[in-house]
């Protein structure tokens, strides 16, 4: 028996018709040849901001918390923020890896790597406030539990604890994710590269691989497995994260929301740097064939969903807190949007609300401009999130007496700018020696992977 | 702990006073430290000896250094290290002496308390008492007896004298107020010795005005004495007597008698104030009525007159609603004696006559107030004699000037030339602990003496209520220095004696030992006078009256600042950060006016913005009296009087030391001989703009039921109204309490449970307990800067709150905010290295040394009282300097002091906790120890008796008593943190016929 | 093609994989025991301006330790004794050793002798003497055999871990009030009963929360 459908082909994910050859040439010869001259421009930015990171730090360490711009009310000013706002970053790359792998989503096989590598150098700079931000950094290792003269224990009910490990387990496992997944690149690389020095490096890590048969098997078990065990973390980490927050007992804080809000608003932010720097590599290395509007157009339809997720989250906290009755919670909201900070407040709806709106029409979506502007915008509202959360609703709680009002000092700024310095000197080291695209997985969806590519169009084998 | 047994240590005074063991002990310890001061080293090994090496204190992470022990060389009688010992002694201040029990560890002052024997303290300070311990410990203070800058010894002075103070020669004195017998007894040998010599009492706030007001009723100078237990009805003219003026203490102390209201059977009293500037006292009235301070004379007068005073018959004033000042007048007559009427100091004479007056109209006098004769004062009006003295000194009909204390230079009106005088004079002898304005200004042939801190040195006086009172010293002078008798008795006799025995000779030996051990001479006090009118006395009060004028347009009223008072505190850093009880403001004086007032110079009120940035600055206003020129941050102060600019004088010091030089602005200059209470002036807006330091920016309780109030009478209709106020959502568990999400702390039995009751009726707002604590519990003291950015550091805070129309004539509450040690403390939950944890006795514990400042726990707190050392500020406070182990020995050696970077706060005084839990085990055999044996700093200090302490497991204790009554509520209790500290609602007892 | 890496690198990530995990295991273990207090406190034994010796003093003349440190029952220092308390002795015993030269001097000039702390817990620790010796703490249990020392030297480690050791079992380090200062005092075959005893009769129950000994 027979039924007839109409067999409307999907786009291919990758254009310009491309053999294995020259695709592995396209991404390979980055890594090979010469570094162009913007790369170098931009390295020697980068490490200057890198070095006024540390000098920050160093400041800090020396005369004490107190160069910040916290005070008595407020006692977590943007060191919190930005470490907020670097983990939700983090959260793109394993997201795409893991959950869209499961999903078999082949278009991810273009942006991948490079998201993974985006988290890993995300998570590094958001890991750097944590240690930080107290008051005796010297004594920061007293977080973890460890035998000591004076028979003390961590306190395992602080969500500052709990952190603590959940970062630190999405760091590793998204570490060993990544590095699962570049292992056949690196024999790729190894085979390639002409000097037996580079040979020698790519081949250690490429941990001997030949691509034999029985290696393939083993690896793809093995990069299914940790695809499953990194899925549950990328939800874990940022409720977790929120829980620094909802666990408390502050007005603004102290709310069950949280959790999916607090990872709906990390993968918006995630796609919006995955896109952000996706286009400008793109664009610098042309990777057009790789990266297709047919990508972007995707990664846009789910900054438009996390969007209206985060958006229907600032909505439903308005009318949870009205709902419940509570003073102190009304007036918290009430202060958000009317009060001191209301600044703050407008500026994050219309960036994380109103903005991602633009990408209901197609037009916008596939617009190149369109989607690097908005996916500035969009991490410019989530930082603004972070803010609002953590400073509004420490600024006025429970007594009128205590309240006060915070601002940033030069140093809080610096060190923030300084983040970038370390973020960008990974990540362009990144793109300079690995391959930024995943040669191996890139060719199982390449249309001329397709064992029926030549009776598509026709021919005979 | 004061409570020890009086016959040990009091028996030990007697010894201690007049026996060589207490010398040779005296000797060893401190004179040889004190001339070792300069040398660092040997100065830090005295520390040790008292087991304070603060400095090393806090390092908890690093490696500890050697230590080394000095014992004494000869044991000195009753010292038993690391047990603090307790002596009685008496407070100086503006002519009057209050009683005061000193702790001192291995003879080194540390803390001062109320004499509950005194009858002008009744265990109670204030804040002034309370800081005094700093101002001994002063590094800047004057350590040398320079003669025209060069410095001089002891002997050399006492040659001098000897020299040339010889009988005859043309002495003028000029001293501060005092009433110290001895000094009187001197003062009398001076005038037979110098017969062309006169004595001038100059105090630029003095009672003086007071005393001519009794004086045109009454025929002489007499000081009123408010009986405020008597008094069912209170009625003050301008005068803050809950501040701290020479008669705050025991006012607080008997005003509270009165409103302590236990249960509804209990009634309490009524005050009304009338005042330009929102004081202190003004904020705890039932009526409020807000005039200019100029005004306030045809208030008084119109009052006089519905009382019928003599004199006033059909006096009226246009400057105050005619309804109040009857009901007023009606309910002062009907107390038939028991109510009492007071004016402020600074009020002109008219003012008091007017006062004095009414008393008598409602036959107050002897029950609500008593008069009565000082027999230190002269005759003559002093105001007068002062301005009198400059001019003559400049004409140069007097050979010398000797100044004891006082700062003439910076504190006359600016039209009186002091500096004029000295350098005409020459021959000058100023007394004075610092180097300050006035010795800065001393011609060549000016001898600056450094004068010795009243614990250092002997001495005596009178109290406000004329109790004989001794002083005696706890401790050598630190910078050698002289006391006041000493130098009189130097220049009377030419030979030195020392004060010890120049008291004993005013005093006799009869009681000598019971006068140590009491501290003063018991039962003595001023007899009452019979206080009658005067003939004629009724025209000389209305002529006065008829000639009283208010100032047109905007006047200018210089007010005593209340914690720095005329500037002789200005360099004492507790005080200079401690928040004004109304404005919330430290580090500065500032121009308060009416938010219409300010509206003429375009500042809106309340502001667009509800809260203040650090970077904000205040505009500022020029301010033009008398030909000179002030600028003054502008600060609105809801129910200050319109048309009226209070500023506070004490501040612009250019001589006071590091602390005080330069904080502030100096406000003499628009000061006049002939108008030095108001004044006057043109009133611009400056193009300038100032940084205030605020700890508390918002005025409102946003409708939260923080502080709960009521009048009596709606009390007596629904006793619980407090309680019933908020109640704990949620399920209820078996033991009626709501149920918990955190881990319930369970107390073992053998505990005690410790808990805290603040009465907010009783409470008055005056911050002593800030002070209290801030000694007891070496709290550093941070700088303008800080305070600005919101960083102050005091475990406990008055909240001030106003409420009512801001635009209008509305009421403050004042709230004291402790950590309020919940049982479930939020606090406790979040840290992740548990610093913070639940002690047995219940107890919100702060583990410093465990302590890595995520400053979670701070952010997590309801109530924001957890302080956080954003940078080393025990390092800057303690260490900085010549020679920073002076200030250090101020520190209590029972209290860690804190390194950066962790959290603190209050700890109920867990040191006195322990050392009680401590002795009573060792003589009960249990750690509860019994009710009233141990005080919190705070609690102590309170002059109106508003905190409660103890033991929750003795359900006789008097804390339980308290939780217990009906008014009794906890703050935010809809949280379920269940505190430990809980609140009585506050009570107001208006006129009904206001209503 | 040649061969990159010899034949034994295949062994390499095998060993990084376990060496790795010995690696952090014996940092930890280093810093748990050349840092304690155990390795760095105990036996210090610091040289004293004079050399006074305990062992003579209190072990062969058998002085007892409350004749020197007198405020030992009463206040929280055991304190230190004045020169006065020597020279109560020494006036007539060994008037000349120039060993005591030192503390003639401290005499006459009234100066203080400084002799170098042992026993110096943090400034943030507040210990109390009397509220342990009170309730049958012997003094050696924290001091050793003070009784045998030519110079005092720390026996214990005094780290908060110990101190603990003993707030949760008090048992064991309890003796008869009359025995408290008896350097000789070893635990009887009865200790157990002996300190049930005094436990219910002192009623103690050492305090293990914070604010015991940290304010």
């Amino acid at each position: 028996m027979s039924q007839t459908s109409t067999y409307v082909p999907e786009k291919p994910l990758v254009e310009g018709n491309h053999t294995f050859g020259s695709l592995t040439a396209l991404i390979g010869d980055i890594t090979e040849k010469p570094a162009p001259t913007w790369w170098y421009i931009a390295f020697g930015i980068s490490n200057l901001l890198l070095g006024l990171l540390l000098t920050m730090i160093g400041y800090l360490i020396w005369e004490g918390t107190g160069v910040w711009g916290i005070t008595n009310p407020v006692g977590w000013g943007w060191a919190i923020i930005n470490f907020v706002w670097w983990v939700g970053i983090g959260h793109a790359g394993t997201l795409i890896s893991a959950i869209l792998f499961l999903f078999r989503q082949g278009w991810r096989t273009a942006i991948n790597r490079f998201a993974e590598a985006m988290t890993i150098f995300a998570v590094i700079c958001a890991l750097i406030f944590p240690g930080i931000h107290v008051g005796r950094i010297w004594l920061a290792y007293w977080m973890f539990p460890f035998p000591n003269g004076m028979q003390m224990w961590p306190n395992f009910n602080s969500p500052l604890l709990w952190d603590v490990f959940a970062v630190g387990t999405y760091f590793t496992v998204s570490l060993l994710f990544w590095y699962v997944g570049l292992v056949p690149d690196f024999a790729t690389l190894r085979d390639r590269v002409k000097s037996s020095i580079g040979a020698k490096v790519y081949g250690f890590f490429a941990l001997g691989w030949t691509g034999g048969n029985r290696q393939w098997q083993h690896y793809e078990k093995a990069y299914l497995l940790l695809a499953g065990l990194a899925t549950p973390l990328v939800l874990s980490v940022h409720t977790i994260v929120s829980f620094d927050f909802a666990v408390s007992i502050i007005p603004g804080w102290h709310t069950t929301i949280f959790p999916p809000y607090f990872v709906a608003g990390a993968i918006f932010s995630g796609f919006a740097m995955v896109m952000t720097l996706m286009l400008l590599a793109r664009k610098l290395y042309g990777l057009e064939d790789i990266m297709t509007i047919n990508h972007i157009e995707k990664m846009n339809l789910i900054i438009l969903v996390t969007g209206n997720m985060v958006g229907f989250a600032y909505i439903m906290e308005f009318f949870i807190a009205w709902y419940s009755g509570v003073t102190y919670e009304k007036a918290a909201f009430i202060n958000r949007a009317m009060g001191p900070y209301a600044w703050a407040y407008w500026t994050m709806f219309l960036c994380n609300v109103i903005s991602p709106q633009f990408f209901w029409s197609k037009k916008m979506r596939t617009s190149i401009v369109a989607s690097f502007i908005l996916s500035i915008v969009v991490n410019i509202g989530m930082w603004f999130e972070r803010f609002v959360i953590t400073v509004t609703s420490l600024a006025q709680d429970f007594l009128p007496s205590s309240w006060g009002y915070y601002s940033p000092t030069w140093v809080d700024i610096l060190t923030y700018l300084g983040t970038f310095g370390l973020f960008f000197t990974f990540f362009l080291l990144f793109l300079r020696f690995l391959p930024m695209v995943s040669m191996a997985e890139i060719k199982m969806v390449m249309p001329q992977a397709d064992p029926h590519y030549n009776e598509s169009k026709g021919g005979h084998a | 702990m004061s409570t020890a047994q009086p016959n040990t240590y009091w028996r030990s005074l007697n010894e201690l006073s007049h026996n060589d063991e207490y010398k040779r002990f005296v000797d060893r310890e401190f004179q040889a430290n004190a001339t070792e001061l300069t040398d660092g080293y040997s100065r830090r090994n005295f520390l040790q000896i008292m087991g304070a090496s603060i400095a090393l204190a806090g390092f908890a992470a690093c490696r500890k250094p050697i230590q080394k022990i000095l014992p004494y060389s000869r044991q000195p009688e009753f010292v038993v290290a690391g047990n603090p010992l307790f002596y009685a002694t008496a407070i100086p201040f503006r002519g009057a002496v209050t009683g005061l029990v000193v702790q001192t560890h291995e003879g080194r002052p540390t803390k001062v308390e109320g004499n509950e024997l005194h009858p002008d303290s009744l265990g109670g300070t204030n804040v002034l008492q309370q800081a005094t311990i700093l101002d001994l410990y002063d590094p800047d203070r004057s350590r040398n007896i320079l003669l025209g800058g060069e410095s001089k010894t002891v002997a050399e002075f006492s040659a001098f004298c000897a020299e040339f103070f010889t009988s005859g020669k043309r002495v003028a004195f000029l001293s501060e107020a005092t009433s110290s017998q001895t000094v009187s007894r001197i003062r009398r040998s001076l005038s037979s010795r110098f017969a062309n010599s006169t004595w001038v009492t100059y105090e630029p706030f003095g009672e003086e005005n007071a005393l001519l007001g009794t004086q045109t009723v009454f025929g002489s100078k007499l000081r009123a004495i408010p009986q405020y237990d008597k008094a069912n009805v209170v009625v003050s003219f301008d005068n803050d007597f809950m501040s701290s003026g020479p008669d705050s203490v025991r006012a607080a102390k008997l005003f509270a008698k009165r409103k302590k209201v236990m249960s509804t059977q209990d009634d309490m009293n009524r005050l009304y104030v009338v005042e330009s500037n929102y004081s202190l006292t003004g904020s705890n009235a039932e009526h409020r009525v807000r005039v200019k301070s100029s005004e306030v004379a045809q208030v008084a007068f119109a009052l006089a007159a519905a009382v019928g005073a003599d004199g006033f018959s059909g006096y009226s004033n246009a400057h105050s609603s005619h309804d109040i000042l009857n009901q007023m007048a009606a309910d002062l007559r009907a107390q038939n004696g028991a109510a009492v009427v007071v004016a402020g100091d600074d009020q002109p004479v008219s003012v008091h006559a007017a006062v004095a007056a009414i008393n008598v109209a409602i036959g107050s006098v002897g029950n609500g107030v008593t008069y009565a004769a000082l027999p230190f004062t002269d005759s003559a009006n002093q105001n007068e004699a002062f301005t009198k003295l400059i001019s003559d000194l400049k004409a140069g009909s007097y050979d010398a000037l000797v100044m004891v204390g006082t700062n003439p230079v910076y504190t006359a009106p600016a039209d009186v030339d002091v500096k004029g005088a000295l350098s005409a004079v020459g021959t000058v002898v100023h007394l004075s602990t610092h180097v300050d304005e006035t010795s800065a200004a001393l011609p060549a042939t000016g001898w600056h003496v450094n004068r010795a801190h009243f614990l250092e040195a002997w001495g005596d006086g009178l109290s406000y209520t004329g109790a004989e009172s001794v002083i005696q010293p706890l401790i050598q002078p630190l910078f050698g220095g002289l006391s006041d008798i000493e130098v009189l008795n130097l220049i009377a006799t030419g030979t030195f004696t020392a004060g010890h025995d120049l008291v004993k000779t005013t005093w006799g030996t009869a009681d000598w030992r019971e006068v140590l051990h009491d501290g003063l001479r018991k039962g003595t006090s001023f007899r009452a006078e019979a206080a009658r009118t005067a003939s004629g006395a009724g025209q000389a009060v209305r002529s006065l009256a008829d000639g009283a004028a208010s100032v047109d347009g905007i006047e200018i009223v210089f007010k005593p600042d209340s914690k720095i008072y005329d500037g002789r505190f200005a360099n004492n850093g507790w005080l200079m950060e401690l928040p004004d009880p109304i404005t919330k403001i430290t580090w500065d004086n500032v121009a308060l006016m009416s938010p219409a007032t300010a509206g003429q110079f375009g500042v809106e009120y309340p502001r667009s913005s509800i809260l203040r940035a650090p970077a904000d600055e205040e505009p500022m206003v020029s301010i033009t009296s008398n030909g000179n020129t002030v600028e003054l941050a502008i600060w609105v102060v809801p129910g200050h009087a319109d048309d009226s600019i209070t500023v506070y004088t004490g501040y612009g010091r250019t001589h006071s030391g590091r602390v005080g030089s330069g904080q502030g602005v100096d406000v003499h200059p628009l000061r006049t001989s002939g108008s030095p209470l108001f004044t006057s002036g043109t009133v611009t807006k400056s193009s300038n703009t100032y940084s205030i330091a605020s700890t508390q920016d918002h005025h409102s309780m946003e409708g939260r039921p923080l502080i709960r109030e009521a009048t009596l009478v709606a009390y007596k209709a629904n006793p619980t109204f407090a309680p019933d106020l908020v109640k704990v959502p949620g399920p209820i568990d078996d033991n009626g309490q709501a149920i918990s999400l955190f881990n319930e702390q369970t107390f073992p039995e053998r505990e005690p449970q410790w808990g805290m009751t603040i009465d907010l009726n009783a409470c008055t707002g005056c911050g002593v307990c800030t002070i209290a604590c801030q000694a007891e519990n070496n709290i550093p003291v941070i700088g303008k800067n800080e305070v600005r950015r919101g960083r102050e550091m005091h475990w406990i805070r008055v909240d001030r709150y106003f409420s009512g129309d801001v635009n209008g004539n509305p009421q403050i509450v004042h709230q004291p905010i402790p950590c309020m040690h919940c049982e479930l403390a939020p606090c406790e939950q979040v840290c992740p290295v548990a610093a913070t944890t639940h002690s047995d006795d219940g107890l919100n514990q702060m583990t410093y040394n465990r302590c890595i400042g995520t400053r979670y726990c701070a952010n997590n707190c309801p109530f924001k009282v957890r302080r956080f050392n954003f940078f080393n500020y025990p390092k800057t406070f303690l260490t900085e300097g010549t020679d920073p182990e002076v200030v250090q020995m101020a520190m209590n050696p029972d209290v860690t002091v804190r390194f950066r970077g962790v959290i603190e706060k209050c700890t109920y005084c867990v040191q006195r906790l322990s050392r009680a839990k401590i002795e009573s085990k060792r003589e009960t055999n249990s750690v509860k120890p019994k009710d009233g044996s141990v005080k919190t700093a705070c609690q102590q200090a309170c002059p109106s008796d508003a905190i409660y302490f103890g033991d929750l497991t003795d359900s006789n204790s008097t804390v339980v008593q308290t939780k217990r009554n009906e008014r009794n509520y906890l703050l935010l209790e809809e949280l379920n943190i269940r505190p430990r500290t809980s609140y009585m609602a506050k009570l107001r007892n208006p006129n009904e016929a206001t209503a | 093609m040649a061969q990159l890496f010899p034949e034994w690198s295949n062994r390499v990530p095998r060993l990084l994989l376990v060496g790795s995990v010995l690696l952090i295991t014996s940092i930890v273990f280093f810093f748990w025991h050349f840092g304690s207090h155990e390795f760095l406190e105990v036996g210090y034994a610091p040289q004293q301006p004079i050399d006074y010796s305990h062992r003579l003093h209190a072990g062969e003349l058998g002085l007892d330790c409350r004749y020197c440190h007198a405020s030992v029952e009463v206040s929280a220092v055991a304190s230190i004794p004045s020169t006065q308390t020597c020279m109560n002795c020494h006036t007539q015993v060994l008037p000349e050793s120039d060993k005591l030269a030192l503390l003639r001097e401290s005499w006459t000039e009234g100066t203080a002798i400084e002799w170098v702390k042992v026993h110096d817990l943090p400034d943030y620790v507040q210990f109390n003497h009397s509220s342990h010796v009170n309730v049958g703490v012997g003094c050696s249990s924290c001091h050793g055999r003070v009784d045998r020392m030519e110079v005092v030297m720390q026996a214990e480690p005094m780290s908060m871990g110990w101190c603990l050791d003993c707030h949760n079992n008090p048992g064991p380090s309890l003796r008869p009030l009359d025995q408290v200062t008896n350097m000789s005092w070893v635990a009887p075959v009865n200790q157990f009963e002996l300190a049930a005893d005094i436990i219910s009769k002192k009623n103690i129950a050492p305090p293990i929360y914070c604010n015991a000994c940290h304010y």
